[in-house]
């Protein structure tokens, strides 16, 4: 069985990082096997790109529930265990469990997307990196896997695309 | 015979504007603008470093040594008195949960309406918000007067069993704000940390350590931008609420008690209103404090940012001018006794000056300039607009506050208050806001790059008859 071998692509425009991206697919590289690196989010839709699948929703909905219960808690759960009664005002009262609730549940809502974002994207993570500087400067690099027989073949291509550099991908400290 | 027709004559000249005009229409590469926002992080003249030391300087004296005193003493050093307690303190704290409106505004709203002038300076709108909520939170520990006791705030059952009163909006108002406080905070770190990665690319030394900490270890990979991507989106809708619920409970601290020119079911709105009205204010002074005084920043703000930073002052400036009537109207045709004196003593009482003043700078000045296109785009005249609607909006908390408080059903309790320690307190906050405000500037990139070019990408021009005109893509 053959090795594989991984290696960045850099290219400086949009429309040959997608035309290698198809390349690539046409080479037998999986969607799995690649990884698009951009200075500006570039969406699934303009790289032809399967969906990146995102917890951060769901993460932010436990934590608004989460949230609400809190408020509940507050606003009912505390003035029952330690009752005060105030005259006529009932033990809990209608508006400020209202403002007690939306408070803590979009406090939830946002600690949890906030959170959500450090736990899908594995943030931080300070540990060394396939990753080069010029994709902070607009450049776009196509980080994939091919099997080492492979690799005149898609070099050629790649290049004939207008990629300005192919170079084996190096783990570094960013 | 075959007619021909000459071409008409333009009743109007045309106003044509040059596409370079517009930041989005003009590109430049990635990595020249990523080196003009990192060359105006890095600069630093000897004046920067006086501003840097003389507003330290007064931070020191100002704040921490007067609020010292203020502690070691009491509050009996201040001039809060009876029927004054609630004065300057809680009108500084009004004031910047105002400014702090901005952020949220011309981020998040204007970025949920795809507003797209917005992208240069959400950063520096978004820092208004959690310095200016700082300073507001300041404020407030100040007020209390035994800052050590302000635990007490806390949801915690204390030797009594006494736990704090959700029935208080001022137990509403300390949720709300530490909401607003926590979520701003997030808000303006998560569209940080792609540029943060660019700094620490560009960054050696120990700079490179503190933006390597800071980014968290962000690439840019296609799952990093999508969660990314994902949260701000959720974040710019859920923070809008908790921006109108913040300043709607500060107004019920005042309107849910029934005090003579307090008891008002307008007050939410009119308060989120003239917190907006302040806010963008702030930005607008904000965006041409930067463009003047930060090196390259001529490329990214420009006049036509000026221009919708005027429009909205101009829009806001009305709608509080239609609130403030709305209430007054109320207030005046209801005939209680003591607000009608309340009322005429905020005109004719020595704080007269006042009140006209708020009016004049909130709506005069506002209606009379803003209209005028050259206004808008002149940076020096929006500076000066702003600035004057920001005091009269300062005006407006401490005609609300202390001088609605001098006049009661209890007349033998009348007093005039008058500001004593405050004074300096109150300086030495919005020194200490500008001093962290001007160590920001040179710590993280006061313009998001990444939002800039993404609004590059999606911009272009097309051709409409004989017309050329602009055309954004919807590239999200």
């Amino acid at each position: 069985m053959s090795e594989t071998k991984t290696f960045l692509a850099l290219f400086a425009d949009i429309d040959p990082a997608v035309n290698a991206i198809d390349r690539l697919r046409e080479h037998g590289v999986n969607d799995d096997d690649m990884n698009v690196i951009s200075g500006i989010p570039l969406t699934e839709h303009i790289l032809g790109r399967p969906r990146v699948w995102s917890n951060v929703p769901r993460l932010a909905l436990g934590g608004a529930v989460a949230g609400l219960a809190f408020g509940i808690f507050l606003a009912a759960g505390i003035t029952n265990l330690y009752p005060l009664k105030i005259g006529r005002q009932g033990l809990v009262n209608g508006a400020p469990t209202v403002v007690l609730i939306f408070e803590m549940m979009m406090l939830g809502l946002m600690a949890s997307t906030f959170i959500g974002v450090f736990l899908d994207s594995t943030f931080p993570s300070y540990r060394p990196k396939e990753y080069i500087s010029e994709i902070s400067d607009g450049k776009i690099a196509i980080l994939f896997s091919i099997p080492e027989e492979k690799e005149a073949e898609v070099k050629e291509e790649l290049d004939h695309l207008g990629a300005e550099s192919i170079t084996p991908a190096e783990k570094r400290q960013l | 015979m075959v007619a021909t027709a000459e071409p008409l004559e333009q009743a109007h000249p045309v106003e044509t504007e040059s596409p370079q005009e517009h930041l989005m229409l003009d590109p430049r590469p990635r990595g020249e603008m990523n080196g003009m926002v990192m060359d105006a992080m890095n600069t630093r003249t000897w004046k920067f470093w006086v501003l840097v030391i003389f507003l330290g300087l007064t931070v020191v004296s100002c704040l921490f040594i007067a609020w010292g005193y203020l502690i070691a003493e009491g509050l009996g050093v201040a001039g809060v008195n009876k029927p004054a307690f609630w004065a300057i303190f809680l009108v500084n704290t009004v004031y910047w949960i105002g400014i702090s409106h901005a952020g949220t505004f011309v981020s998040a709203l204007l970025r949920v309406m795809k507003a797209e002038f917005r992208r240069p300076f959400t950063r520096a709108a978004e820092l208004l918000t959690t310095f200016g909520l700082i300073q507001a939170g300041i404020s407030i520990f100040m007020h209390m007067g035994r800052t050590w006791l302000a635990y007490w705030l806390f949801p915690y059952p204390n030797v009594r069993t006494l736990w704090p009163n959700f029935h208080s909006p001022l137990g509403w108002d300390f949720l709300a704000i530490n909401t607003y406080l926590m979520a701003s905070t997030m808000y303006l770190f998560l569209p940080l940390i792609p540029d943060l990665a660019m700094v620490r690319d560009r960054s050696t030394g120990w700079r490179k350590v503190f933006y390597r900490i800071l980014s968290l270890g962000f690439r840019g990979t296609e799952g990093e931008w999508r969660h990314l991507r994902t949260a701000m989106t959720i974040f710019a809708w859920a923070i809008i609420p908790v921006m109108f619920s913040v300043h709607t409970i500060v107004a019920w601290d005042f309107a849910n008690a029934t005090r003579p020119g307090w008891s008002s079911t307008v007050f939410g709105p009119y308060f989120v209103v003239g917190a907006l009205q302040s806010g963008i204010a702030a930005v607008g002074m904000v965006v041409v404090l930067i463009r003047a005084t930060m090196k390259n920043m001529k490329y990214f703000i420009r006049p036509e940012h000026l221009d919708a930073l005027g429009k909205l002052m101009l829009i806001v400036s009305m709608t509080w001018g239609y609130f403030f009537f709305q209430d007054y109207m109320v207030q005046w045709y209801g005939g209680d006794k003591f607000t009608q004196m309340l009322l005429e003593f905020h005109e004719k009482g020595p704080m007269g000056w006042m009140w006209f003043g708020m009016l004049i700078f909130n709506v005069g000045i506002p209606f009379i300039t803003l209209w005028n296109k050259k206004i808008r785009r002149n940076p020096a005249l929006l500076f000066t607009i702003g600035l004057l609607i920001n005091v009269g909006m300062w005006f407006e908390r401490y005609i609300i506050i202390p001088t609605s408080l001098t006049i009661n059903r209890m007349p033998f309790t009348w007093r005039l208050y008058v500001p004593r320690i405050e004074i300096l307190l109150s300086l030495g906050t919005l020194a200490f806001f500008i001093l962290i405000y001007l160590i920001a500037s040179r710590l993280i990139p006061l313009v998001p790059v990444w939002e800039v070019q993404e609004g590059q990408v999606a911009h272009g021009l097309r051709k409409v008859g004989k017309a050329t005109v602009k055309t954004v893509s919807d590239i999200e």
